[in-house]
């Protein structure tokens, strides 16, 4: 499935973070995690990833630490810090607010049921 | 024969030459294609499918730069002055903006000072304001710093105990012809400072040498935008002044009385703000500059230390050569520490920690044949001031350089970490500091005020 562009990039932050919140983590297991989630849904392109974190550290959202792996290769960690998880917060209320309202107007019959 | 590792290779080099990628940011990179390659691989694809099939997930080279640039400019610009997008962070971002506003007309409030006990004109005590200049500049950084760290009670007690100490004594203590103490005062006042702010910058942890680096940096960018702003000013001021003149205005008096001391004031909090806001627009000069003058600055202390050799001419025991060594030293000091704050501290040594360590070398090679011809002289016409103030220097700079050339010298050979040579370097960095302190502050009652 294509998913639109605009919809990938404005969900990349509350999908990292969300990650993130898990456990630290790399760029190439992040992408991994993304498609496995996703049920391979969501295919980004790897290298876009990096510019996210990028941003995302430069925002104060998450920090990084270069670790070296078993077999001796270097990788950059990733951990999600306070501002950042009161972001992803702050996002997914977002996202819940979005997604609620689409639910109901998907189903015009129900209309006004649970509105309690 | 595929031969994934030169692939990987010709891969990296295209990357590295289609932009601005740090060098981290490939290493980034090329870690994930390996372990895409890996997972391939071990699903049974063949190496150069696998390559292929990474290469392809990875996305093209140049929509990357565009989006790495898109980071940049993002953390500059838009940090800057574009607000934010959220409404709490719009709203700090505008009380920081106030706050920024308000300490630079605070420097030039202080800048007015010395008007209200009867020296209003800039040219007609130019010492006085000189001697004040770090003073009024120094004080809005400080206060900005303190804001924007939240910090203690025992900072800011810290920080007005100082500032009042400096203050008083170079107004306070008399001066007499040929006010040497005192042109030594305002030398040393802005170096003595710098470890208080450095103090200020990096809060509680200011001992912590990874915390003085940042210090370091902070402090170069910030003399880089200073210097920028300044030069925008004189623009405008210049347009301004010619204008004037065209109606027969002389508007020189308000220019250089108010507009000049409020802008000369405020414009080191202003470039604060704007270093502390972006962080990463001059980071990419400043490597670039240590590249270009580090080798050019080796050169011509080759040269002149060649010269000296092949001419037999000693340094003549010129008054003015142990300033201008001192000069030197703490160019080439200065220098490395721009080097050292662009670098990757986790990079393995390579041939540019040579091309530092040869510099040094030659630093200090230079000042040793300097040095003899000076000391003798110096015990047969004994002390003043000046000469002790500048022998002073040349130790503490020496001390220094030998530290630098210590630690780089195990660096290259494999002895150390990059991270104990800026260890080192930033424990050695208050000596400087203190003994400016001293000159600016004992040097006058010591020498009897001339």
């Amino acid at each position: 499935m294509d998913i639109q562009k605009d919809l990938v990039a404005a969900s990349a932050t509350p999908i990292v973070l969300s990650i993130l919140r898990h456990g630290d983590s790399y760029g190439y297991a992040i992408i991994r995690e993304v498609r496995e989630v996703s049920g391979e849904r969501i295919e980004w392109t790897d290298g876009m990833l990096y510019p996210v974190l990028h941003r995302l550290e430069a925002a104060g959202f998450v920090r990084s630490t270069w670790k070296t792996a078993v077999n001796g290769r270097r990788r950059k960690y990733y951990r999600i810090t306070r501002q950042g998880e009161a972001e992803l917060a702050r996002l997914r209320r977002q996202w819940d607010v979005v997604h609620s309202a689409l639910q109901r107007l998907a189903e015009p019959g129900d209309m006004g049921a649970d509105d309690v | 024969m595929f031969d994934l590792e030169s692939q990987i290779r010709k891969w990296r080099g295209h990357i590295n030459s289609t932009g601005s990628l740090g060098a981290q940011d490939v290493e980034e990179l090329e870690s994930h294609l390996r372990d895409s390659i890996d997972e391939l691989t071990g699903r049974g694809v063949s190496a150069e499918e696998a390559f292929l099939i990474s290469i392809r997930r990875m996305g093209d080279a140049e929509a990357l730069h565009d989006e790495y640039a898109k980071v940049s400019t993002e953390s500059v610009w838009r940090q800057l002055l574009v607000p934010a997008d959220d409404e709490q962070a719009r709203r700090r971002h505008r009380i920081e903006i106030a706050v920024v506003l308000v300490l630079a007309l605070f420097g030039g409030l202080l800048g007015k000072i010395p008007a209200l006990f009867g020296h209003p004109v800039v040219e007609e005590s130019a010492l006085l304001y000189a001697r004040n200049a770090a003073l009024f500049a120094l004080p809005p950084v400080a206060v900005y710093l303190i804001w924007k760290r939240a910090l203690s009670v025992r900072f800011i007690a810290a920080t007005a105990l100082t500032f009042a100490a400096f203050a008083m004594a170079v107004n306070l203590y008399p001066s007499y012809s040929p006010y040497h103490t005192e042109a030594l005062s305002v030398i040393h006042i802005p170096i003595a400072l710098l470890l208080l702010m450095m103090a200020l910058y990096a809060g509680p942890g200011w001992r912590r040498p990874s915390l003085r680096l940042d210090f370091v940096r902070f402090a170069g960018e910030v003399f880089i935008y200073s210097v920028l702003l300044a030069l925008g000013g004189m623009v405008l001021i210049g347009v301004a002044g010619a204008m004037f003149t065209l109606v027969d205005i002389d508007i020189t008096p308000l220019i250089v009385n108010w507009i000049a001391v409020f802008g000369g004031c405020g414009v080191a909090v202003v470039a604060a703000y704007l270093v502390e806001k972006k962080k990463g627009a001059i980071e990419t000069i400043a490597p670039v500059l240590a590249r270009i003058f580090t080798p050019l600055f080796a050169l011509l202390l080759l040269g002149l230390i060649v010269t000296m050799a092949l001419t037999g001419k000693g340094p003549s025991a010129d008054r003015d050569l142990l300033i201008m060594f001192d000069i030197v030293l703490a160019l080439v000091l200065g220098l490395v520490l721009y080097t050292m704050s662009a670098r990757d501290i986790e990079k393995a040594p390579d041939w540019w920690d040579g091309v530092v360590l040869s510099l040094v070398v030659l630093a200090l090679i230079a000042d040793a044949v300097a040095l003899s011809g000076i000391v003798g002289r110096l015990a047969t016409y004994g002390l003043s001031p000046n000469k002790a103030a500048a022998l002073g220097e040349n130790m503490a700079l020496m001390g220094n350089l030998v530290l630098l050339a210590a630690g780089y010298f195990r660096l290259v050979s494999g002895r150390v970490r990059y991270e104990t040579v800026v260890d080192w370097q930033m424990g050695y960095l208050p000596v400087h500091a203190v003994w400016a302190a001293f000159v600016a502050l004992a040097f006058p009652p010591l020498f009897g005020f001339v």
